[in-house]
């Protein structure tokens, strides 16, 4: 049988192109996510300029990291990407990390081009394509600089039980990495009434940087600094979590705090602070939190507190990418 | 067609475009407008109408039925969502109460009941072959599946009855026998009843069908005629319909519940929509109201 072009083959093909356009173009409810141009803020910018540039940029970024010393190319790969991620996936990370550089929105920091830690937060929409393509392999692919791959061995001698099928303990927790303590069940656990002190804040800064994104309604409750709750050396008593001190200072502080019990994870998930709850900053936004730098894998009602913990809530709008948190999926 | 039986409601005498069009902007601004006042507008039209149409019957339903969904509503809110800037005290679980959750919950609970209320009116008005002569040229067979889908649970209920009395007469109703024995009738009464649901759609169906249902030249079972009495009456709910739907859209009915309750509560282009708003939720009370007026009037006459 011939194929025939009829009007209506024509409009239903026509039809399905300019929705897998669109959606393309839509890419998410999160900031960063949406559009298919280089920033607005930089209309001279073609795609050709960037890739020229990418190796001046390489450069750049490798002597920001204080590596930039030896050779570029063999340590291009492992720099980039801690897993085997190939050479030829550095191409259009090279193309994004100098966009947001033409942008003038990068972070002071020492590692703005570093991976995934230059991500969306800055960027206002408007990504190229190649861009967007990158970024949705760093979602599926590489985790934040910071974050460690768990040490099986290192997890189990500090007693947590993983299940040897899964890979996890039995709340769907992977190992921890070494040197950092594994989850304490907080039914387990004996409160004393001996005191310690840990430093606390909370802070929602990647708010102001997406503050389009937010909930119109919200926008008042933002601080113009970010900062909810300062940083302060708050008590705790021993045995307790971060979900205790966090509940404790809230309460104290006259601070609106929602959380819910999640038995799958035996810990409390924070819903919501300061009325700034998940999901108001675009689809990928909530809250985390670090101790002493670092982003626990488990729940906060499960980090045992030790004296002198520096513990911080930030917010996220973009799955802790933003704030160097991102725990990579499906590895 | 003004049975003198029904002398109190003159509304549903008016032709069906005027009803359906009154029952598309209420329910509409029922379900959209969450500002306090629109709200309480609704409710309480929605109360006095369904009294008005059905008397002790809605009174009844109203305070047996809708008054305690409504006091759950209203509880059930807070206790789930705490969201709110104002904290009043900490539930037990940890998480605070909040003004604004509560007031919320009463504002979904009131909004739940003002719809299920104007779901009653609208079933004493807008019978199925009002709906029907409103829908039978343009969709067919969507008014005809719309209209059995309608009437089917009020003729399952008085099938039912029939079917279970006729049953009792041999000794076999729900009522007869053993626990074993009841249930069993129960299931054979049930299966009795599916068995004739299934079969009477089809026999509708059929007997529309040979009858010409849809095609080009039939008339619908109730004549009605867009007379000027309708007229002027859906000129009155155009007007005071679109006035309301354009300062909605305009944000004279503006309400935020969370985090903090803020909104339109003052000002005369809000007051005049509360008006507005109140004066198009009653037109059919006040219609009836006119009407019955006018018959005393001439009856004195004579």
């Amino acid at each position: 049988m011939k194929f025939k072009f009829t009007k209506n083959k024509v409009i239903a093909a026509v039809l399905i192109v300019i929705v897998l356009a669109a959606a393309f173009w839509y890419g998410g409810g999160a900031p960063g996510l949406q559009g298919w141009r280089v920033s607005s803020s930089s209309p001279g910018d073609t795609q050709e300029f960037n890739t020229d540039e990418k190796l001046n940029s390489n450069e750049q970024a490798k002597n920001q990291d204080g590596t930039g010393i030896f050779g570029n190319n063999s340590d291009n790969s492992g720099n980039l990407n801690d897993d085997d991620k190939q050479d030829d996936a550095c191409i259009p990370e090279d193309v994004a990390d100098e966009t947001e550089k033409s942008t003038g929105s990068e972070k002071n920091d020492t590692s703005p081009t570093e991976g995934v830690e230059s991500r969306p937060g800055g960027l206002e929409g408007d990504l190229s394509a190649a861009e967007k393509t990158e970024l949705a392999r760093e979602m599926a692919g590489g985790s934040s600089p910071g974050v460690e791959k768990g040490s099986k061995s290192y997890s189990e001698s500090q007693g947590m039980v993983i299940d040897t099928t899964t890979g996890k303990d039995k709340y769907l927790t992977d190992p921890v990495p070494e040197g950092k303590p594994v989850p304490v069940e907080p039914e387990n656990v004996e409160i004393s009434d001996i005191e310690h002190t840990c430093t606390l804040s909370v802070r929602c800064d990647t708010i102001i940087d997406n503050i389009d994104w937010l909930d119109r309604e919200k926008v008042e409750l933002v601080p113009e600094d970010g900062v909810i709750f300062a940083t302060a050396e708050v008590t705790f008593y021993e045995g307790e979590s971060v979900f205790n001190v966090l509940q404790r200072e809230m309460k104290k502080a006259k601070i609106h705090m929602e959380f819910v019990n999640t038995p799958v994870f035996n810990s409390a998930y924070i819903e919501g602070i300061n009325n700034l709850y998940e999901f108001d900053c675009g689809e990928l936004s909530g809250w985390m939190y670090k101790v002493n730098g670092w982003f626990p894998n488990y729940g906060c009602s499960r980090y045992q507190l030790r004296e002198g913990d520096t513990v911080e809530w930030v917010y996220t709008c973009s799955l802790g990418i933003d704030v160097g948190g991102y725990y990579a999926t499906g590895e | 067609m003004l049975p003198e039986s029904n002398m109190r409601d003159a509304f549903s005498s008016y032709h069906p475009l005027v009803n359906f069009s009154y029952f598309t902007f209420v329910f509409a601004f029922s379900m959209v407008f969450m500002h306090p006042v629109c709200l309480g507008i609704s409710l309480m039209c929605a109360f006095i109408y369904s009294i008005y149409l059905k008397g002790s019957r809605a009174v009844k339903f109203n305070f047996k039925f809708l008054l305690p969904t409504m006091l759950i509503t209203a509880v059930m809110n807070p206790a789930f969502n705490h969201e709110g800037a104002t904290i009043l005290t900490y539930l037990h679980s940890g998480n605070p109460l909040t003004l604004e959750s509560i007031v919320y919950g009463i504002a979904a609970s009131a909004m739940l009941s003002a719809m299920v209320c104007w779901f009653s009116c609208y079933n004493e008005i807008m019978t199925s072959d009002k709906f029907v002569y409103l829908f039978g040229r343009i969709i067919p067979s969507l008014s005809l599946i719309l209209s059995m889908s309608l009437r089917f649970v009020p003729k399952f209920k008085a099938h039912i009855k029939e079917v279970s009395q006729a049953q009792r007469c041999i000794g076999r109703d729900v009522s007869n026998g053993g626990i074993m024995e009841r249930a069993r009738h129960g299931v054979t009464i049930l299966s009795i009843m599916i068995t004739w649901a299934l079969e009477n759609a089809i026999e509708t169906a059929d007997s529309m069908k040979s009858r010409g249902y849809g095609l080009a030249g039939r008339t619908a079972f109730s004549l009605y005629r867009l007379d000027n009495r309708d007229k002027k009456a859906l000129g009155v709910i155009f007007v005071l319909g679109f006035f309301v739907l354009t300062g909605g859209i305009l944000g004279g009915l503006k309400w935020r519940y969370f985090p903090t309750m803020k909104g339109k509560a003052s000002g005369i282009f809000s007051v005049s929509l509360w008006l507005a708003y109140l004066g198009l939720c009653l037109v059919p009370v006040i219609v009836d109201r006119v009407e019955e007026h006018q018959w005393k009037a001439t009856q004195s006459k004579i």
